[in-house]
């Protein structure tokens, strides 16, 4: 571990400054960067883009994960889907504040891991939350994965949108986050493309796939439609970890463990 | 393009936002545009700072729960404690530790949370609780119906998923942010912040010569963010995230070493600095 700063100085500011102070902030960005959970990855799976999918979409893939928990430590992270939407849509309606559609749409990730989790459970996967990731470290050391619902905890404290009262936070930030914090290996998306695509392949088929791409390089080009979160391209900018995330295609689910072994199969997206 | 497989389409459930994205500009902003709701409108929100009063023990911190007490039959609130310097003691520690920022912003929140049990003791005759962030986020209106006031950590539940900083390991969402966040989504009459000086200043009154620090007592969030002052008794994320507010169009910073401030304060008296989104 390699630490230029010096913790006197560091500690003396932090006792008499203020802690937006400008060289506080600076000999606390000189602090080592100590990484947790080093060899364990993130991956998020989509909620409407593979969990509500059912069957066809979920099997191969949780088979694919239990190969690869074999070989990689594996926190999986779990999206919303369709019926957070319902829930956005009923609520918007009724024109409650974001801090009520954060929590009620967490609850669907949470749904969506404890399906996950009971298909996994003969593998030995637990589904953890809250307080649960105190424990998360044994579960990776001794059966390989774990489970969590993707939602950021914030709850009522949710930051509000410019426009409208959907929460601009919701899993694809929730995931990074947590692989920002434990210091994990990589960060992957497990989405039901083959990666960023300059419109929503969906519904535009002159839509053109990305292979890599920068998060300032996506904020430029101010795309109407995005496969991930925007608010997400501003929180990477300052990653000191988890500094690049690679969106694949799971209904193709070798991609997961080609994508665990560093192969680059969707697009990624990069810091800087 | 559309989904060949007839097995996902039935899996849709019809809404506005069915198989959208969520992130697409036009189709967010063609919901239903309602002003969003205050769900407890006849809420106060008074922030008791952690370095500026509770590190100030006895003497600070009795007159301004005493006030708040004699407040207690005219107005219902939530009480939020900053951690003061025992989170500068804990950030110290787990610098020098390698920790992330989320592990730093959970830390914190402990100390938050401690001196939130301390006020609440401290009325707890008066049939005040501290309440934990899930009972403040999803019970508060029971709370307040049968007590005059709850207390909570001011710090938000962000704790492991605290956003990186842009500069530095600090974590940005402490307590002023937390407090702020929470009066808004509750569509708060107020939110009051209780410090150790009389509000904003053109630079730190405790330390610039005689008569150079000018006093502010009205600013808008976007002017005083502009004015780049080099020292702000409240944090810089709240005058950001006023832009965006729903419902908290103002706060007001108050001197709780001065007796009356608070009351003053709590009855929509100009005292201290007033900050309003610009």
């Amino acid at each position: 571990m390699e630490y230029q700063g010096d913790a006197a100085s560091l500690q003396s500011l932090l006792m008499s400054r203020s802690l937006t102070d400008a060289e506080l902030l600076e000999a606390s960005d000189a602090a080592p960067d100590y990484a947790i959970l080093p060899d364990a990855n993130v991956l998020k799976i989509g909620g409407q883009s593979i969990i509500d999918r059912g069957r066809v979409a979920v099997y191969p893939i949780v088979e694919e994960l239990v190969k690869a928990k074999r070989e990689h430590q594996i926190m999986i992270g779990t999206g919303a889907g369709t019926r957070a939407r319902h829930l956005y849509a009923l609520a918007a309606e009724f024109a409650l504040p974001t801090g009520v559609l954060t929590d009620i749409g967490s609850a669907v990730a949470g749904q969506n891991a404890e399906m996950l989790g009971h298909l996994m459970a003969r593998y030995g996967v637990p589904v953890v939350n809250g307080t649960g990731f105190g424990a998360i470290a044994l579960y990776l050391e001794e059966c390989g994965a774990a489970i969590f619902p993707g939602m950021p905890p914030y709850d009522m404290w949710q930051h509000v949108p410019s426009e409208g009262v959907i929460p601009p936070y919701r899993t694809d930030a929730g995931c990074w986050l947590v692989a920002e914090v434990y210091g994990a290996r990589s960060t992957i998306f497990i989405k039901d493309e083959d990666g960023l695509y300059t419109a929503n392949p969906k519904t535009d088929e002159n839509a053109k796939l990305i292979v890599s791409v920068t998060v300032d390089e996506l904020i430029e080009m101010n795309l109407p439609d995005l496969i991930v979160e925007r608010p997400l391209l501003e929180l990477m900018r300052h990653a000191r970890h988890a500094t690049s995330i690679q969106v694949i295609n799971g209904l193709k689910p070798e991609f997961i463990t080609r994508a665990l072994a560093g192969e680059h199969v969707g697009t990624i997206i990069t810091a800087a | 393009m559309t989904d060949p497989d007839p097995l996902i389409a039935s899996k849709d459930l019809p809404s506005a936002f069915m198989r959208q994205t969520l992130l697409d500009r036009d189709l967010v902003r063609s919901a239903p545009n309602r002003p969003v709701v205050r769900l407890l409108p006849w809420l106060h929100v008074v922030t008791i700072g952690g370095r500026s009063i509770m590190d100030r023990g006895h003497d600070a911190v009795v007159p301004v729960v005493d006030e708040l007490r004699a407040a207690f039959g005219e107005h219902r609130m939530l009480i939020a404690t900053g951690p003061g310097v025992r989170a500068r003691h804990v950030f110290s520690v787990a610098l020098d530790l390698g920790l992330p920022t989320g592990v730093l912003a959970s830390l914190a929140a402990t100390e938050a949370e401690q001196n939130g049990h301390i006020v609440a003791a401290l009325l707890a005759e008066d049939g005040v609780s501290y309440l934990p962030h899930t009972s403040v986020g999803h019970q508060l209106a029971g709370h307040l119906a049968a007590s005059p006031a709850a207390v909570s950590n001011g710090f938000p539940p962000y704790e492991l998923f605290e956003f990186p900083s842009p500069m530095g390991k600090i974590p940005q969402h402490r307590t002023d942010t937390g407090a702020f966040l929470i009066a808004d989504a509750y569509g708060a009459a107020r939110a009051i912040y209780v410090k150790d000086v009389d509000g904003v200043y053109t630079c730190d009154p405790a330390t610039a010569a005689e008569g150079e620090a000018e006093f502010i007592p009205r600013v808008g969030a976007a002017e005083l963010l502009a004015m780049d002052l080099p020292t702000l008794p409240i944090d810089r994320l709240v005058l950001e995230l006023m832009a965006n507010a729903k419902h908290q169009k103002e706060i007001q910073i108050v001197n709780g070493l001065e007796p009356g401030n608070v009351t003053k304060a709590l009855r929509g008296e100009h005292v201290g600095t007033i900050i309003y989104a610009d």
